[in-house]
Parts: structure tokens; C-alpha cells; sequence
């Protein structure tokens, strides 16, 4: 058993999918962040590297503020290099442009555990205040998208609320 | 209204929001006229933030008074179309 964030991954399952026991993490992030870790998909939990716990445990606790990938970026098909006489100063600056156009790191604005509680509840807050449908069934711990109410409705029953915490 | 909203709501972005031009958007600002419509499906469009509607809920108009935090949601959201049950002793109450 591996302690991360308060979070407890098990011993015997893959990386990959041990982490999607943290709230806001699913497949598909869990596959991102192993290949930013170089944890591969073989890997159990019970072999991980206390290096490589500690760098995810640094990863998570502030996705926002880590240290972002270096990216070489492929010039285009339409890129003509420039001549040979060119200062290396100036190529330079040039490759520092080219970085910069990269992509927005999908894995900095992951929101886990806490952050993406709240970000529920505060969907369902302006739901309730702004009076809409949607919002009236969270407050009555009903289904909200139009399902039968007769029998079964456990799940909303047991989740949908104002305050919301699952 | 967010841009993410269009995304999100399942409809292709180059259409754009559905919504209906009411022709009559200016005069109920100014006098404070409620617009009746059935236009359920209609999109709260930022212009429409003041307005007050009638929106019909399959029996009558409800009235709704558009606010900021409504933009972009629809207008039929606002008119609640089920009554809830409530038990009554006698059938001729």
C-alpha cells in the first residue's frame, strides 16, 4: 500500500489504473501522467521507485506550478530555413518562438481530490441560485436528466445534493 | 456567455447557439413588457440579460426575469413543466 496525498493506492494493481483512486483522475489522465513520471504500463504499484513516488506526490499537490515539459517542436513543411550567415543569437531567439507556440500541457490544469469537489458544488450552486431545473432536482436529491423516478433512482439519491460531495 | 458553453453543449461550434429572434427584444427592455413564448429551446443570449419572459410550460406562462448568471442557459429551464404531487384527502378538493 502506497500513501500518496492521503490517498491510498494499492500494492497489487498497475500504476495506471491505481491512479484513478484520486477524485478527478480518470483513465485517460492516469495513462498522461504515468508517461510524464516514465512509469510504464506494466508497472505495479509495489515496484515503483520511492523517487518516482515522490515526484508524483510533487506533481499533484500542484499541477499548475510544475516544471513544464521541454518541447522541440517540428518546423513545418512550408519552413524555409534560414541562410547560413545568419548570427547563432538570432537562431536562437528563433527556436525560443517556436517553443513557445506549443500546446497548453493538458496535464497542469488537472484539479484533484478537494479542487474538483468544489468545482462540482460550485456548478451546482449556480444551478440552484439561478433557479433552473437542474438545480430544483439536486435540491429535491432527485435525477436530474430524465430518468425514471418510480423505482432504482439510488444513485442520485444517495449524491444529488446542493452541497454535493461525490 | 463562456465560450466552453457552446462546447459543451453538444452542438457543432460553426452553427453557434440556437436561439430565436424576438422582434420585439427592445420594446420589452424599455417598458418592461414581459415576452409570451413557447420558444422553449430558445438560448439566453447576453442581450436578453433585464428582459422578463413568459415562457410556456405546456399548460400556462411562467414568468422569468433573465440575469446575468442565466446566460446561456435555455429559457425553457426556467419554466418548470411537472408539478409536484401532493396528496389530497378527497377527489373534490
Amino acid at each position: 500500500m502506497v500513501h500518496v496525498l492521503g490517498v491510498q493506492l494499492p500494492d497489487y494493481q498497475y500504476a495506471r489504473f491505481a491512479l484513478t483512486a484520486f477524485y478527478g483522475i480518470g483513465h485517460k489522465t492516469a495513462h498522461r501522467l504515468c508517461a510524464r513520471l516514465q512509469i510504464h504500463d506494466k508497472c505495479k504499484v509495489r515496484s515503483l521507485t520511492p523517487h518516482q513516488i515522490t515526484e508524483l506526490a510533487a506533481f499533484l499537490s500542484s499541477p499548475s506550478t510544475s516544471i513544464p515539459l521541454p518541447r522541440m517542436p517540428l518546423a513545418s513543411l512550408s519552413y524555409k530555413p534560414p541562410p547560413a550567415s545568419t548570427p547563432l543569437a538570432v537562431l536562437k531567439e528563433e527556436t525560443k518562438k517556436l517553443a513557445k507556440k506549443a500546446w497548453a500541457d493538458p496535464l497542469r490544469t488537472i484539479k484533484i481530490e478537494s479542487e474538483a469537489r468544489r468545482v462540482v458544488k460550485d456548478n451546482v450552486a449556480h444551478q440552484r441560485m439561478i433557479g433552473s431545473y437542474v438545480g430544483k432536482r439536486h435540491a429535491m436529491g432527485l435525477p436530474v436528466r430524465g430518468q425514471n423516478t418510480q423505482t432504482n433512482a439510488k444513485t442520485a439519491k444517495k449524491l444529488n445534493r446542493v452541497d454535493r460531495r461525490g | 456567455m463562456q465560450p466552453s458553453l457552446i462546447l459543451q453543449s453538444g452542438r457543432s461550434a460553426w452553427k453557434g447557439p440556437y436561439f430565436v429572434a424576438f422582434p420585439n427584444l427592445k420594446d420589452a427592455l424599455i417598458n418592461n413588457v414581459p415576452i409570451r413564448t413557447q420558444a422553449r429551446a430558445c438560448t439566453i443570449l447576453p442581450n436578453f440579460v433585464g428582459i422578463r419572459f413568459m415562457v410556456h410550460n405546456g399548460k400556462d406562462y411562467a414568468p422569468v426575469t433573465i440575469t446575468q448568471d442565466m446566460v446561456g442557459h435555455k429559457l425553457g429551464e426556467f419554466a418548470h413543466t411537472k408539478k409536484r404531487f401532493t396528496y389530497k384527502m378527497t377527489k373534490n378538493k
